[in-house]
């Protein structure tokens, strides 16, 4: 983007064209107003491609509980978890996590539970009498648990857990695969239950 | 009656009073000696390799063995008796001059339902034993032990590998010297500097 520079062409007017100096300086005072903001702005010029464009997400699931594992995303913190690109991807409201497909050593998925009371409520529950507490202990729901394996830049070994709603892994798990995790468990198989 | 009842009390009460105080005495004894001995054995390394958790035979499901990792990698960050935690195949392990390496190996485990722990709360524990093995650069053994890690009553099933990962980090604590105990005059032990 180019933009006139007033002072160069007001100096050039002769005395005759006073009226035309006077445009002129107006006219490089609104191009300098209007062009200023546009020649300072971070954004890349027309027809220039970002270096990395971030691809839309392929498979996105919403309330992700991640177990452990994340190295910059605190343990027990709920999010999304997407596969973008070739990447798996946690998201909490403050952190976000990645992992590459490629380097993932094994990606398992398993079946367990989850009570339906948590937390601070949980502890509370101990309190009702007659055992009532222990009656709250019954209502529970299945979940699925994404195990992943993997390795980072510099060959360190890490492991990650997730707790998902139920039968909501094994699509990510097939994504995963076909993007070139490696998986010990063939998808083909459904995963052993330990209960 | 009333007479003999408080002659009774009398005897006994004294005899129960001096038991507990032996007792007392005698674990407080212990307690000395125990960390007598534990000082004197006292290790000096600057940093730590941690392998991942070996299951032999046992059908341990992924998600405990990577959350048993995931716990000892943080809680023997905790320890602050290394400079550097080094989780497996890290590249950089392989500079540090008097690095030990952590093993563990499944020897037992249990998984138990924290539904059944909390309605019942005698039954449905999760437990689960591993040996420690943690070796110097030379590969001379320094610390071989089991340990247990459980969930009784409160938690999830993956609290128990917390618990295992709490008393190794007690392990290497009482094991090793901490990081800043180890600085010479020459700088840090590990890092000589040679004249």
């Amino acid at each position: 983007m180019s933009i006139q520079n007033p002072i160069v062409s007001a100096s050039v007017a002769t005395n005759s064209f006073r009226g035309a100096r006077s445009r002129l300086w107006a006219r490089g005072l609104f191009r300098l107003a209007v062009g200023d903001p546009v020649m300072f702005f971070p954004e890349p010029a027309r027809g220039q491609v970002a270096a990395t464009p971030e691809p839309a997400p392929t498979v996105v699931q919403t309330d992700v509980k991640l177990v452990i594992g994340g190295e910059t995303v605190r343990n027990n913190s709920e999010g999304t978890l997407s596969i973008v690109g070739s990447s798996l991807q946690f998201a909490t409201g403050k952190a976000k996590a990645e992992v590459k497909a490629s380097s993932i050593l094994d990606i398992s998925t398993n079946e367990d539970s989850r009570q339906d009371i948590t937390g601070a409520a949980h502890f509370a529950t101990i309190a009702i009498p007659y055992g009532g507490g222990r009656v709250l202990s019954l209502f529970s729901h299945k979940v699925d648990v994404l195990t992943l394996e993997f390795k980072d830049a510099n060959g360190g070994y890490h492991g990650t857990v997730f707790v998902l709603p139920q039968g909501r892994a094994a699509p990510i798990k097939k994504q995963l695969v076909a993007m070139g995790a490696k998986a010990s468990v063939p998808l083909a198989e459904p995963a052993p239950t330990n209960k | 009656m009333k007479h003999r009842n408080r002659t009774a009390v009398s005897v006994i009460l004294p005899i129960v009073l001096a038991c507990a105080l032996l007792l007392i005495v005698d674990s407080l004894w212990a307690l000395r000696g125990s960390g007598d001995s534990q000082s004197a054995q006292k290790f000096s390394a600057s940093s730590i390799q941690i392998e991942p958790v070996d299951p032999g035979d046992l059908p341990i499901p992924p998600e405990f063995r990577m959350a048993i990792y995931e716990n000892l990698i943080a809680e023997i960050r905790k320890t602050e008796k290394f400079q550097h935690v080094f989780r497996s195949g890290d590249k950089d392990a392989a500079s540090a001059s008097d690095l030990v390496t952590l093993r563990t190996t499944a020897q037992s485990f249990t998984k138990g339902s924290q539904r059944k722990r909390e309605v019942t709360t005698f039954t449905g524990s999760t437990s689960m034993t591993l040996n420690v093995h943690i070796t110097d650069h030379a590969g001379q053994p320094l610390v071989d032990r089991d340990v247990q890690g459980k969930v009784r009553f409160l938690g999830e099933n993956l609290r128990a590998t917390y618990d295992f990962s709490k008393k190794v980090a007690n392990i290497v604590r009482h094991t090793f010297q901490s990081a800043e105990r180890q600085a010479t005059p020459f700088g840090v032990a590990g890092v000589f500097v040679e004249f």
